[in-house]
């Protein structure tokens, strides 16, 4: 670290690197139950599991909605959040929160013929596709909202959208295999190897990228070598390697080539979900401002 | 706005104009100078650096504000409609310069003096915020709409502030960030600032 690497200050009247504290545990659910919701629903659409979408749609409802309300200053006026989509992400993700919603459900009814005849039949691979659409949207935006924020180097990076995708899609892998065991995995060895590559293969993405994250951020601004730092060596280095690393991706990885019952896809599961909510949590809690501006760094002398 | 480092002192009557002049709830600050220690021993000398909302051309506050709450009036002031914030903090983690500040029940509760309850001055001024909204510099919109300065403008006993309309050549804030080579904070941001510094 050099000499001139700036202090880490609270609310003094110094100049230095300070934490964000305005986003916090309750976004951090919010973010990880709509990206499990929608990837569930992705995975169990494309295995034509009935029950798995329902209880994606479900999460990302109840669980994303939970979390975002429980976090704003306002909640009753959370309804104003969409009027801005031509330039905020937030608008954007509620817009595709209620599309998801919306039609995923009209699909939902319609497939198990609870439509009474107001939605036609033929309509239903439309609802189907504007649903997952907005499922992609949503795994991604929150990712979106996160980059645009130039202030907090950790969070400024492209590889967050790319790392909420992988997350969700592994998500919603993981716990189809669980939920969706008997209908879709036993008794066709055909899914259970699909879903097992699926779910190492976006293992090993999931850990290139988040390398790839720490990496960029350790050699990025100051606030973003000091993240970087806390998250490695620092306080948060004994949740982040133990939780994330450890639990999210290396269980997983080394119990995956041997899985086959519904209790290991479960612990797998487990696993994958914990490294993710931990990942979701600790990333927040390491979003650092970099300096607004230090003498110290100057060469001229005042 | 322009802030003349040579001339700051360090001593943050500019942040008590501030919240005179606004109001603030204790532990809310819209203005602060932050101080430094810069040298070694013993050649060692204290900077002061002051900050507000940088009044962004290019403001990331607004363009992330999901309800549009926060907006650019036509001369370049940025607000905040605390009628239509929704509290989300997308702004707090947009802007560079941490300029903006969750106003929490707590800071509309507790007052500074008589064991935490609320003076009548203080109940009278608090009255303007909304809990659960966002807060931020307004350059005093008030003082300015009726002709006058910034109330840190004012105050500033070394005369390190200057305030005036960046647009107009003949301004003494254009013509000091021309002469002294005025330099905005953390450019590489690209939010294209309206505070200046000069040294």
């Amino acid at each position: 670290m050099s000499a001139l690497h700036p202090p880490v200050v609270g609310d003094e009247f110094r100049p230095g690197l300070r934490f964000q504290r305005n986003w916090g545990w309750s976004m951090a659910t919010a973010f990880f139950f709509g990206e499990i919701g929608a990837g569930l629903f992705l995975a169990s659409l494309y295995f034509g599991f009935v029950p798995g979408m329902w209880t994606g749609v479900l999460v990302t409802a109840v669980g994303k909605t939970t979390g975002h309300l429980l976090h704003l200053g306002q909640p009753l006026r959370a309804w104003r959040a969409i009027t801005r989509v031509n330039s905020s992400w937030v608008s954007r993700g509620l817009l595709a929160i209620i599309l998801y919603t919306g039609f995923g459900i009209l699909y939902l009814l319609s497939l198990a013929d609870l439509s009474f005849g107001l939605f036609p039949k033929a309509l239903e691979p439309w609802a189907a596709g504007i649903a997952a659409a907005a499922a992609i949207v949503i795994t991604l935006y929150q990712g979106f909202a996160m980059s645009h924020s130039a202030a907090i180097a950790l969070w400024s990076s492209g590889l967050m959208p790319v790392i909420g995708f992988t997350y969700a899609l592994l998500s919603g892998v993981a716990l189809l295999a669980v939920l969706g065991y008997d209908a879709v995995i036993a008794g066709r060895p055909g899914n259970l190897s699909l879903v097992k590559t699926l779910e190492f293969v976006l293992l090993l993405f999931a850990l290139v990228q988040m390398l790839s994250l720490i990496h960029s951020a350790r050699y990025g601004s100051k606030g973003g070598q000091e993240s970087a730092a806390l998250l490695t060596r620092g306080n948060l280095a004994k949740w982040f390697f133990p939780l994330v690393f450890a639990v999210g991706y290396f269980v997983p990885m080394l119990m995956i080539p041997y899985a086959g019952s519904s209790a290991s896809l479960q612990i797998i599961a487990l696993a994958v979900m914990a490294g993710y909510y931990a990942f979701r949590v600790l990333v927040f809690r390491a979003g650092m401002y970099d300096p607004m501006q230090s003498f110290k760094s100057r060469k001229r002398r005042f | 706005m322009v802030f003349d480092l040579r001339r700051c002192i360090g001593c943050n009557a500019c942040a008590v104009a501030c919240k005179q002049e606004n109001s603030l709830p204790h532990d809310v600050f819209f203005t602060k100078t932050l101080s430094e220690e810069v040298g070694e021993f013993p050649q060692v000398s204290r900077v002061y650096l002051p900050t507000l909302c940088n009044h962004c051309e290019d403001a990331p506050c607004e363009w992330v504000c999901p309800t549009g709450a926060t907006y650019t009036r036509p001369d370049g002031i940025v607000m905040v409609n605390e009628q239509t914030c929704i509290g989300c903090g997308s702004c707090i983690v947009a802007c560079p310069y941490d300029a903006r500040t969750l106003i929490e029940p707590g800071h509309l509760e507790a007052g500074l003096f008589m064991d935490g309850e609320l003076t009548p001055f203080e109940r009278q001024g608090l009255g303007r915020f909304v809990a659960g909204t966002v807060a931020k510099c307004t350059f005093c919109h008030e003082r300015v709409d009726a002709g006058l300065q910034p109330a840190c403008v004012t105050t500033c006993p070394a005369d390190a502030r200057i305030f005036g309309d960046l647009d107009d050549a003949q301004s003494p804030a254009r013509q000091l960030i021309q002469e002294r080579d005025g330099r905005v904070p953390l450019p590489e941001k690209n939010t294209r600032p309206k505070v200046f510094y000069i040294d």
